[in-house]
């Protein structure tokens, strides 16, 4: 788990050198479907609300605790915002409330893995089959109209240079927990309690608190995430639930790019858009429907097998240059007197 | 042929249980070991001494079939020639290993875990409980070891898993019979009163006709249990000999070399009048009760103990590392509140826990960033961290405290040494200037060289007027560092001796509760040239012969403070 700068290596950039092969590949094979700015911007599109909902898992995982709820969060919020819209609440505050409606999942779980000490696992497991529950509730289990509402649609519906403007927000998104995670004390705190959560508190890290964040960042994230794909799809019921297996599989296989053996933002970003290319190519050639989750499944299982495979190796890499370290000053000491 | 090696013990006309001669091993740009030679008769206990870093650990591991040795080396394993580098043929020849880390399921009982290696007995795929049991019995009867084998093992006291591993290691297997078990530092976490049941099982065994190779920091052991011992040193075998002829200081000598007489102790730098960098009223915890102490700026202060004094949580709990009950901390007037090291370190407390690996750093994050994180908010910049000035910083520690590698700083802390990854902690603590240090067991794993160091960069932090409380179980190091040493008993605060009142034995006597005029019998003999393995002898200390088990409980007591060479 070494973190050295080795320039453009290919170990750290691996899925940029995979995404390049998957982009000539597919331009070959499909020549008329595949190289197009169509292709580019759907696939920027379809993936950014799978990229936020990642980016919203990166920041507790970053200090060790699991947020399993974020899709649930996701999709009760966007549920809510459907039915807020619906019910003619100006899209603003919708988006505002939809967001602290995640808050305040993420201070409920927070609450349960700080002050009484559940496992976060556990926790999130529990909370987001309850927050499922609560959906039923509110919706009847039946899902409600597609809102009719020009200014609410164009929040999400516009395009900045031909992208549309989603792919923007989790870019936003993206350099803002990139600069809290990389280049603040914050971040620097969530790493170090990820690291060894004693050896945290016992360098002044409020550990209890930090965790506590964090958790409410990934709820607050979801729930604005959730906001979103309501203005950009309309209501589901199920969508959450579908995209959370992929943002922790994008996580973590960014865990092996860009900062290796770390979480990283733009190691998460990449890992989602590469492994979104190869399901569009092969979709693009076969037309069919069970790519996606089996990429995104084999994907999470290769990237865990690759990490521990590589910490494995820098482990023995470290006890072998232990071995040859120590042997010279042992020859230094013996040489003294 | 190293010469008197051989002892006078049961088995002379079979084979020796090992015969290495000539063993030499080379990692890459220097020797571990160097021409070792190394003959444990059949029923000999011989104990294996050195510092860390001396080539133990690689001898054992050459036992194990683990490493390969250069070319040239015999090791004759039960007479017969080892297959090196080959584990199956060290365990053919009938060698066995009981490492540090037992190795036992917790979980399960203890005659599961005596089958897991060997298989359960079975009919039709069923286990035969009663069949695993009786097994059971006979293997732990066998080591002398008295527990039944349905408890879980997790349940047993240290010295009973122990000897659980032991009856594990030496189970009967009709191709291959025992005939050498290498036990490696099987005492290093058993508390003092544990030690005896241990060295118990070191006695059947080797009545059994086993040669052991018995692996220790503890001296007082070595002259309970063996009947020969070598000591290692920098790879090289120092001396063999029969526990007969030796005495501690002898012992001291070869383990230590010249590092034994570089040790003296600094003047008093510390100015009475000042106020108290620390002060600290009526402390109480679990485990300590009502604790005043104060210590001034410029001031190195010792905390000593045995075991159970409340010795090893008293830095902890000042520091808010454990929790506090009652009473009040003061540092530099301020108070501060319990169970928050955040404030203790607002207030210029550096604290270094005993447990480096959990506690003390962050093992998988860089070199780098386990010393940034004690300056963040120096290291802010405008926008953000600032990268070049954690990294000029890391830079600055690597090279006064001779952090080696030095270009490691972007490192993970997991891949330094010991005494590289304890420099590494210090130089995150120096940083913040802290007008307190509280230091357990400072240079605990740490190699002798880089003990010099991190004492060194203690003295200058003090002469600079940061005041310093080391609690360590290691005396040399309380001797060596301190200008104070209070002692602690059962919690309390018994005693304080200053200057040069601070002395291995007034410190063991202190540390025992022994009062002057009771102790002399005892003093005497370790300070009496003769041989202390007349320790063993009940007639010679002033314990009533009617009561040896409270004189075997105070003489290991003593060992752990005197003879704990870490």
């Amino acid at each position: 788990m070494t973190r050295l700068p080795r320039g453009l290596g290919l170990e750290r950039f691996s899925g940029l050198y995979l995404w390049a092969v998957l982009i000539v590949v597919f331009s070959v094979w499909q020549p008329l479907y595949f190289p197009t700015m169509a292709t580019v911007h759907s696939i920027a599109a379809d993936r950014s609300i799978a990229a936020m909902l990642a980016l919203a898992i990166l920041v507790p995982l970053a200090c060790g605790a699991f947020d399993l709820s974020v899709g649930a969060t996701a999709n009760i919020s966007t549920i809510s915002a459907v039915m807020l819209v619906n019910d003619d609440w100006a899209w603003p505050t919708v988006v505002v409330v939809c967001t602290l409606l995640g808050t305040l999942i993420g201070a409920v779980n927070g609450f349960i893995v700080v002050k009484l000490k559940v496992s976060s696992f556990i926790t999130t497991l529990g909370t987001s089959s309850m927050i499922a529950a609560f959906q039923i509730i509110i919706t009847d289990n039946a899902q409600p109209l597609p809102p009719i509402n020009a200014s609410w649609a164009a929040f999400t519906q516009s395009t900045i240079l031909g992208f549309q403007v989603v792919v923007v927000y989790m870019l936003i998104l993206a350099v803002l927990l990139w600069w809290v995670l990389q280049h603040t004390p914050v971040g620097r705190y969530l790493f170090a309690i990820g690291s060894s959560p004693e050896a945290a508190r016992l360098s002044g890290a409020r550990v209890d608190l930090y965790t506590w964040l964090a958790l409410i960042a990934s709820g607050t994230i979801a729930g604005l995430t959730g906001a979103i794909y309501a203005s950009l799809a309309g209501p589901s019921l199920t969508y959450g639930a579908s995209l959370l297996l992929p943002a922790f599989a994008a996580v973590f296989l960014g865990s092996t790019q860009v900062i290796p053996g770390r979480f990283n933002v733009w190691g998460t970003v990449l890992a989602i858009f590469v492994l979104a290319t190869g399901v569009k190519g092969l979709q693009l050639a076969t037309n069919a429907q069970w790519l996606d989750p089996m990429f995104s499944g084999g994907a999470l299982v290769a990237a865990v097998a690759v990490a521990l495979g590589r910490q494995r190796a820098a482990e023995e890499k470290a006890r072998r240059k232990l071995v040859r370290g120590e042997a010279p000053s042992d020859a230094r000491v013996a040489a003294a007197p | 042929m190293s010469t008197g090696t051989s002892s006078a013990t049961a088995g002379t006309d079979s084979a020796p249980a090992l015969d290495i001669v000539g063993l030499t091993k080379t990692f890459v740009g220097g020797h571990a070991l160097r021409d070792v030679d190394l003959r444990i008769g059949a029923g000999e206990v011989h104990a294996l001494l050195g510092e860390n870093g001396s080539g133990k650990s690689t001898l054992i591991k050459t036992l194990s079939g683990f490493h390969r040795p250069d070319p040239g080396a015999s090791i004759r394993i039960g007479g017969e020639e080892l297959v090196t580098g080959s584990a199956a043929s060290s365990y053919a020849l009938g060698a066995r290993f009981v490492h540090q880390d037992l190795g036992l399921v917790e979980d399960c009982s203890v005659s599961d875990n005596l089958a897991f290696g060997p298989g359960f007995p079975t009919r039709f795929g069923t286990i035969r409980g009663r069949a695993a049991r009786a097994r059971a019995a006979r293997a732990l009867e066998s080591v002398g070891v008295e527990v039944d084998p349905d408890r879980h093992v997790g349940r047993l006291s240290p010295a009973q898993k122990t000897g659980v591993a032991v009856a594990r290691a030496l189970l009967d297997d009709e191709s291959s019979p025992v005939h050498l078990l290498v036990l490696d530092e099987p005492t290093a976490r058993l508390p003092e009163h544990e030690v005896e049941a241990l060295l118990e099982i070191v006695g059947r065994v080797s009545a059994r006709g086993i040669g052991v190779l018995y692996v220790t920091h503890r001296l007082d052991e070595v002259f309970a249990v063996a009947t020969a011992a070598t000591v290692l040193r920098d790879g090289v075998r120092m001396t063999t000999q029969p526990v007969a002829g030796l005495t501690r200081d002898s012992l001291l000598h070869h383990l230590l070399g010249a590092a034994l007489e570089a040790q003296e102790r600094p003047p008093l730098r510390s100015d009475p009048a000042s106020e108290p960098a620390l002060s600290v009223t009526g402390l109480g915890s679990e485990s300590l009760h009502g604790i005043d102490l104060e210590v001034r700026p410029g001031e190195v202060v010792g905390v000593a103990g045995i075991t159970g004094s409340g010795r090893d949580s008293l830095l902890g709990t000042v520091f808010g590392a454990r929790h506090r009950d009652h009473g009040e901390v003061r540092v530099a007037g301020r108070r501060v509140g319990a169970d928050r090291p955040d404030r203790a370190m607002a207030a210029g407390v550096a604290y270094v826990p005993a447990e480096r690996k959990l506690e003390g750093c962050f093992v998988d994050l860089p070199a780098r960033e386990n010393i940034g994180f004690g300056s963040l908010r120096s290291l802010w910049r405008g926008a953000g961290l600032s990268r070049r000035r954690e990294h000029d910083l890391a830079t600055g520690w690597f090279e006064r405290l001779d952090v080696r590698p030095r270009s490691g700083t972007e490192r993970a802390m997991s891949t330094f040494s010991g005494g590289n990854q304890q420099k590494i902690v210090y130089g995150k603590w120096f940083e913040r200037q802290p007008v307190l240090f509280l230091l357990d067991e400072p240079t605990q794993g740490v190699d002798v060289g880089a003990k010099a160091e991190l004492h060194r960069a203690l003295f200058e932090a003090a002469e600079r007027g940061a005041a310093v409380l080391v609690s360590s179980s290691d005396t040399e190091e309380l001797i060596a560092v301190c200008d104070r040493v209070l002692v602690l008993r059962v919690g309390e605060l018994v005693e304080e001796l200053v200057g040069d009142e601070i002395s291995a034995h007034a410190l063991t006597r202190a540390c025992l509760g022994i009062e002057p005029d009771q102790a002399s019998d005892l003093m005497e003999v370790m300070e009496s040239e003769g041989d202390p393995a007349d320790l063993r002898h009940p007639h010679l200390t002033t314990d009533p012969p009617d009561h040896p088990v409270d004189h075997r409980s105070d003489r290991a007591a003593v060992g752990s403070l005197e003879g704990d060479l870490r």
